[in-house]
């Protein structure tokens, strides 16, 4: 049998100068498309780390705003922010990610071509289209209805953001739990282990890493969130750790607020200069919301970290 | 069998970490929140100036209070109410109040539900509200009295030309003519009429308008104004919102100061507590020009509350602001927003802590507070007695102290 003349399909040359040039010139944009897209990012924590580290301190952090007034000396902090965005992202998280990965779970393993998968993933999509501001009020005027008009406390915050975590963390699941091989569940069941212990001890563990950074995109999107919780949480100067009673302020509530309200104003005769006694700065808002959002952003980070670590302890080793 | 073993000591050097680092964490916590104590974690010592002119009134608020109150309303109030929260709080060192600046309509609707205490509008109760504030206060109307008094100053940016520091005079009608595009330049003939002393250093430059694009008090105040002094030039309804799109617009008061101390030439309207570093136009009044200052605005609360027929009809402070004085050293454009609250209240704690809220507002180190921190006008002495006797008569229908806020 003769040997097929391969020679025949060799590249001439002006056609591999042709691919080198698209490759090339495909190269280029692509690079360029990245560095379009890096822009923005790199601009926005540029400004923010600027503008951010004057005001950014360790009085700034473990300080309310209770007492502060105008431009005057103290110049306040962010603390009851920062306890505010924590407890009501817990609590958000606490509510929607049990929900958000049974029901995945459900969509998954267990209604497959059923006529409630397609109910259920429809509403899915349509909740994740829910604009902020209307599963704030839908979370205000549902609990006004329970407890009595103008009931505004941490927990209503929470419930509004569950509603737009729900849709993202049962999306990130689903996604997750179907690629984890049949294979997998097969042995598992060959071994004679029923489904329920199956899907908690072999797929969910599987699943896990790909879970967790659901969530962690999950709590990116709500953590930045200001009008649901303006109306739900409210806004209040000092500290309050309940997440069930009196109104909360979050971080973003605060920068918007900050930057709401402009200059402040300073009384006739005092002085400008560094912090102390008497000294009053006009410019000390925006200040202030410039800090309180770097410190929103190095949460992201930080959260980002621990679910990071979590799913490295808790994956599944393989060699 | 070694790989087995392998795999087992990895898991337990593994979960050592993750277990101490949770440990860490839950000591971090439950340290920070034992250090902290519990509402007063935080907390700032407020400035010397402000407790010293707080404890002066101390007397008027021996009934102590606890807990959270909250109001609403007009966004222009927000920076005097924090002045004044932070000096009431100063007297009543247990409670926490919140202010939310919803805007003069929600904050009355929320009122009219009776979720806050009182509410704060730029605009006097319709004959509506009253009718419907019935059921939150108990078979009684509620009524409003003025609290914060805010100049409107007309702001522009001259400074490349060093003009901000000596106030272009207009007159209404310049000004109206300005904002609906017949007068462009700023060196216009009739411009360089009124201002003699600087004709020469005014730039042939575009004057660009600059408005609130949001819908606020204060573009219906500023716009009331001119309807009064300019009827011939300004034609449009006073309203909420902007009429024209001349120019620039921007969302609040923040992004309009910005706005015009971003360009050259820009000429706008916002509260004279927040226009520094800009120029400011001296208005038209009569034959004389008057360049915004609280005192100023003082006089014109002063007269315009001698003029205002039925004053503290039941209990209705509302105030008809004379736009079209003729009166020397005058400054015409003020907004005025009221604190908007009922004679009798469900509960005790609620009624007490109104009164108490109400009367400090108005007391002489409220008013210091906010004239110092909000830029406000002083409301007239004459005016604030009167005003006493309605705050004082607020009661609460039961003798209970238990009650929600």
């Amino acid at each position: 049998m003769r040997t097929p003349d391969f020679d025949k399909f060799k590249p001439t040359r002006s056609s591999l100068a042709a691919r080198k040039r698209t490759d090339m010139l495909m190269r280029v944009l692509i690079y360029a498309a990245f560095l379009v897209a890096v822009i923005p990012l790199v601009s926005v924590l540029y400004t923010t780390i600027v503008h951010g580290i004057t005001r950014f301190d360790w009085y700034f952090l473990t300080h309310n705003m209770r007492g502060v007034v105008g431009g005057l000396y103290p110049y306040g902090g962010i603390l009851h922010a920062a306890v505010g965005t924590l407890e009501i992202t817990l609590g958000a998280m606490v509510i929607s990610v049990p929900l958000g990965i049974m029901t995945a779970v459900y969509l998954v393993e267990y209604s497959a071509k059923k006529r409630l998968h397609k109910t259920i993933s429809f509403f899915i999509d349509v909740m994740s289209g829910i604009p902020s501001i209307v599963a704030g009020l839908f979370a205000y005027s549902m609990f006004s209805l329970i407890f009595g008009p103008g009931t505004v406390n941490g927990f209503v915050g929470s419930a509004a953001l569950s509603i737009l975590m729900i849709p993202t963390i049962v999306r990130s699941t689903e996604e997750m739990l179907s690629i984890v091989p049949v294979d997998l569940r097969e042995a598992a069941y060959a071994l004679g282990v029923p489904k329920s212990r199956t899907i908690v001890r072999i797929v969910l563990r599987t699943a896990l890493p790909g879970i967790v950074s659901g969530v962690i995109l999950a709590i990116a999107r709500v953590i930045g969130e200001t009008a649901p919780l303006l109306i739900a949480a409210g806004s209040i100067s000092s500290t309050n750790f309940n997440l069930f009673s009196g109104r909360m302020t979050t971080l973003p509530v605060y920068v918007y607020n900050e930057f709401q309200q402009g200059m402040a104003s300073c009384p006739a005769g005092s002085a400008l200069g560094t912090d102390a006694w008497g000294v009053c700065v006009p410019g000390i808002r925006m200040e202030r919301a410039w800090a309180a959002a770097l410190v929103l952003i190095l949460l992201v980070l930080v959260l980002n970290g621990i679910g990071r670590l979590v799913a490295k302890v808790f994956a599944v080793k393989t060699k | 069998m070694r790989l087995s073993h392998n795999d087992h000591s990895e898991c337990v050097q593994s979960a050592q970490p993750w277990r101490r680092i949770l440990r860490t964490v839950l000591v971090g916590t439950s340290a920070s929140v034992l250090l902290c104590g519990l509402a007063a974690c935080g907390d700032n010592t407020p400035s010397p100036s402000l407790t010293q002119s707080s404890a002066q009134a101390q007397g008027s608020y021996t009934e102590k209070l606890s807990g959270e109150f909250a109001a609403a309303g007009a966004s222009s109030q927000k920076s005097a109410v924090d002045a004044l929260i932070v000096g009431y709080s100063a007297l009543q060192p247990n409670i926490a109040m919140s202010y939310d600046p919803s805007g003069s309509g929600a904050g009355v609707n929320t009122f009219l539900t009776g979720a806050v205490a009182w509410a704060g509008s730029d605009a006097s109760l319709s004959d509506e509200q009253i009718q419907s504030s019935q059921a939150v206060c108990l078979g009684s109307t509620a009524f409003e009295i003025p609290v914060y008094v805010s100049p409107i100053a007309v702001a522009y940016n001259l400074s490349d030309y060093g003009l901000n520091d000596s106030s272009v005079h207009m007159s209404p009608s310049t000004i109206a003519k300005i904002f609906t595009g017949k007068i462009t330049s700023w060196d216009d003939p009739q411009l360089k009429k009124e201002n003699p002393d600087i004709a020469d250093k005014l730039p042939s430059l575009e004057i660009t308008p600059v408005w609130r694009s949001d819908k606020s008090g204060t573009t219906k105040t500023f716009q009331t104004y001119l309807h009064h002094t300019a009827p011939n030039d300004w034609t449009s309804e006073p309203s909420e919102t902007w009429p024209n799109s001349l120019g620039q617009g921007a969302k609040g008061t923040p992004a309009v100061t910005m706005t015009i101390g971003q360009a050259q030439g820009t000429l706008g309207y916002a509260d004279f507590a927040q226009v520094s570093g800009l120029g400011t136009v001296a208005v038209g009044v009569g034959s004389d020009y008057v360049a915004p200052s609280p005192e100023a605005t003082a006089k014109l609360i002063d007269e315009s509350a001698a003029s205002s027929d039925s004053l503290g009809a039941d209990g209705r402070f509302v105030i008809d602001v004379n736009y079209a004085t003729q009166e020397s050293g005058v400054y015409p454009i003020a907004l005025v927003s009221y604190d908007i609250a009922c004679p009798v209240y469900k509960d005790a704690r609620t009624a007490t802590y109104t009164k108490q809220w109400l009367t400090y507002a108005l007391s002489d180190a409220g008013q210091k507070i906010s004239q110092d921190n909000a830029g406000s006008a002083p409301i007239p002495q004459s005016l604030r007695e009167k005003m006493l006797p309605v705050i004082d008569s607020i009661t609460a229908a039961s003798s209970g102290t238990a009650a929600k806020n």
